[in-house]
């Protein structure tokens, strides 16, 4: 699977100016968890894990997530924005080992 | 992977820049060019949720948010693993009053902290929603900071099922 | 012996005993499974013999019944015990055993009094005064040990005979039990008591990409339809139009008896014999490949009602048989699927913290579906063996015909009703 195909976007089917828009969005990922060795200690390796969301709605930053492993494996987030004029919205889904996810949207008024 | 235009780098650097005062190690590795080790060492630590939001806080005070911040956090997780949450603070989102962060965070955690969101008033609404993972039953706290450093916090136990024969 | 030339013969003689389906007639059957998935055993370098199974799951071998045809053994037979001489309990052991999850628990099934008593299931009776009702510790011993003496169709495993409780252990169970005694301290907490507890929500839209990865992953399978298998074809070629065309319906009709191969398939064990004879790929049981394109197929009937045929001769025979492995007691806990899903039984009650789910609504029209515990794409066969294994019953193959059989039976009760694949389930 090419990485965009691990991302999929939701967001309503028509869109007007001025809509505050509700934007589902997941992306396949294993979101690794801790693992411990016999004794139970925590074995120290860089676990590979989404650690930042960022959504950029007309080239600007308008909403991102710092997460940690306590986010779910395939993780989903959902956020909304202000669709002030037609253009790109963009997710991208950042993890710990240089692994970039991302689908940009084109937004249309109708 | 498809390659990173200059654009998307700035609006990552400009993003992460924003990272400062989250003591968490989430400026990812890969971006800073730092050494994952560093970072999974920090990770690879228990924290209780006093350190959480000691780290995330400090002495600032919390208020109570139960008039603004609404939650939809399942009193009920019949698996810990994918618990879906969302939280709206009831604030404008204009430049000068909006809520610039909310946090996530779970007490009974190895890590108290889940994520925090980071919006711009662009995002028209104080929301989020996420599918988060719970160790065991505990509280849940969702703490909103609005854009004159007011903070607010709500918090809810959620309850963490264990299965019968693991259905 | 397993000859396909008696099935007539025995569906005009119908059977002895009038309620043994016959069995005589299924054929044999060679799993076309992945190596963890067909039910086999390795024997370790100690001589132990140790299940093959899926990563994580259970390596016990149980040497209980299963669903196979041809285990003819019975069920453990019923034991009538008394309480050994000079054989006392101590209750605190037996509040710990009663919540102990290595031994049953006793709590996913019977309300205790306790805050911390979490999630207590009500399949079985309320148990917050039993020591009120001034039973003999005999009776409370033998109904732990073997139930059957008194209740012969109860769901509840005999706990003394098959092993799993000791009769020490039994006995700190009938102390603690016996100090059960009213007034049951005021519920704090209405979630904690199975009887007044709120039902578990759903997962919201199964068919929305962004709420079940497992859409993503059917997605995906479209790769695999196109591909040029080994022999130079791919399912493209023969089934023109793409998926959601080509196969629709499809999913509706099956599992069904397919008279190449005399044994009643899903989709998925079809996949298994007609990937290899037409584009040369094995398209193996429990494979990555079988089961998205299962999902990519299934899906193109979404909307469309379940139209399984339950009139033939064959699938009249194979439903019986279906039916029969349903109510059919199995393994070390000596359960059938019927015990937790029949409304007479655990049907819309707690087990422990999960609801249980009531066969005649329909359980297979959302399969493959995400298991949200799992991470996984589960297909009927996966769940099925995943039933009763940490129940204590050796799985059978996936693509046996037990199962086969049975997921036909449970499939006739979602005749009528829509497809929505994939499914999503915790």
């Amino acid at each position: 699977m090419a990485d965009s195909d691990k991302v999929r976007l939701r967001l309503p089917s028509t869109i007007k100016a001025g809509d505050v828009v509700q934007v589902r969005a997941l992306v396949l990922h294993p979101m690794e968890r801790v693992e411990r060795d016999a004794q139970g200690r925590i074995i120290q390796k860089n676990y590979n894990y989404v650690n930042m969301v960022i959504v950029t709605y007309l080239g600007k930053t308008i909403l991102s997530f710092d997460t940690s492993q306590g986010v779910a494996e395939n993780p989903f987030f959902s956020f909304t924005f202000r669709a002030t004029a037609p253009g790109p919205l963009k997710v991208e889904f950042l993890d710990t080992t240089g692994g970039r996810f991302e689908r940009t949207v084109d937004i249309k008024f109708s | 992977m498809s390659g990173m235009t200059d654009e998307s780098q700035m609006t990552r650097r400009a993003a992460l820049g924003a990272l400062g005062a989250l003591g968490v190690a989430a400026a990812g590795g890969f971006v800073m060019g730092a050494p994952a080790t560093a970072r999974a060492q920090v990770l690879g630590l228990n924290e209780s949720v006093q350190e959480t939001m000691k780290r995330l806080f400090g002495d600032r005070p919390i208020k109570d948010g139960e008039a603004l911040v609404k939650v939809d956090f399942p009193p009920i997780a019949e698996n810990g693993s994918v618990v879906p949450i969302s939280v709206t603070v009831d604030s404008p989102m204009t430049p000068a009053s909006y809520v610039k962060n909310i946090y996530i965070v779970a007490d009974k955690n190895r890590i108290p902290f889940v994520t925090r969101v980071t919006l711009a008033p662009e995002a028209g609404r104080a929301f989020m929603g996420a599918n988060i993972r719970l160790g065991e039953t505990g509280d849940l706290r969702a703490i909103a900071e609005q854009s004159d450093g007011t903070l607010l916090m709500v918090k809810r136990e959620v309850k963490v099922t264990v299965g019968g024969c693991g259905g | 012996m397993r000859w396909a030339g008696l099935v007539a013969l025995c569906a005009a003689c119908a059977g002895p005993a009038g309620n043994a389906p016959d069995t005589a007639s299924v054929p044999p059957w060679t799993s076309r499974a992945i190596p963890e998935a067909r039910g086999e055993f390795q024997v370790m370098p100690d001589g132990k013999r140790q299940a093959v199974r899926y990563r994580g799951w259970t390596t016990r071998d149980f040497n209980f019944r299963t669903y196979a045809y041809d285990d003819k053994r019975p069920e453990p037979a019923v034991q009538t015990v008394t309480i050994p001489a000079g054989l006392t309990g101590n209750p605190r052991l037996g509040f710990a055993l009663f919540l102990s999850r290595a031994k049953g628990p006793c709590t996913g099934c019977h309300l205790i009094p306790g805050d911390d008593v979490w999630p207590a299931g009500n399949v079985g009776p309320d148990q917050s005064t039993i020591g009120d009702r001034n039973v003999t510790d005999q009776y409370l011993y033998q109904v732990i040990w073997d139930p059957r003496v008194f209740f012969p169709n109860t769901s509840m495993p005999p706990w003394g005979t098959v092993g799993v409780l000791s009769p020490e252990e039994v006995m700190h169970l009938v102390a603690y039990l016996q100090t059960l005694k009213s007034p049951v301290p005021p519920e704090k907490d209405p979630d904690r008591n199975p009887f007044t507890r709120r039902k578990p929500m759903g997962f919201g839209d199964n068919l929305d990409p962004t709420n079940n990865p497992a859409v993503l992953l059917a997605d995906g399978a479209e790769a695999v339809w196109a591909a040029k298998g080994p022999a130079g074809k791919a399912c493209a070629d023969c089934h023109e139009g793409g998926t959601a065309k080509a196969m629709k319906g499809v999913g509706t009709r099956y599992p069904k008896f397919v008279k190449a191969y005399r044994r009643v398939m899903s989709i998925e064990d079809f996949l298994t014999v007609h990937g290899p004879e037409t584009t040369g790929r094995p398209l193996l049981a429990e494979s990555t490949d079988n089961i998205n394109l299962s999902m990519l197929i299934r899906r193109a009937s979404n909307g469309m009602p379940v139209n399984v045929d339950t009139e033939s001769p064959e699938a009249r025979a194979a439903i019986a048989r279906g039916k029969a492995t349903f109510d059919r007691r199995v393994g070390e806990r000596n359960h059938a699927c019927a015990d937790c899903h029949t409304v007479e039984r655990g049907a819309n009650k707690f087990l422990g913290g999960r609801l249980l789910a009531d066969v005649t609504s329909g359980l297979t029209r959302h399969f493959p579906l995400w298991r949200t515990d799992r991470s996984e794409v589960w297909d009927m066969r996966k769940r099925l063996q995943w039933c009763m294994t940490p129940l204590g019953m050796n799985m059978l193959a996936a693509d046996s015909i037990e199962y086969a059989e049975l997921e036909l039976y449970l499939t006739t009760f979602d005749n009528g009703k829509p497809l929505s694949v994939p499914g999503i389930r915790h």
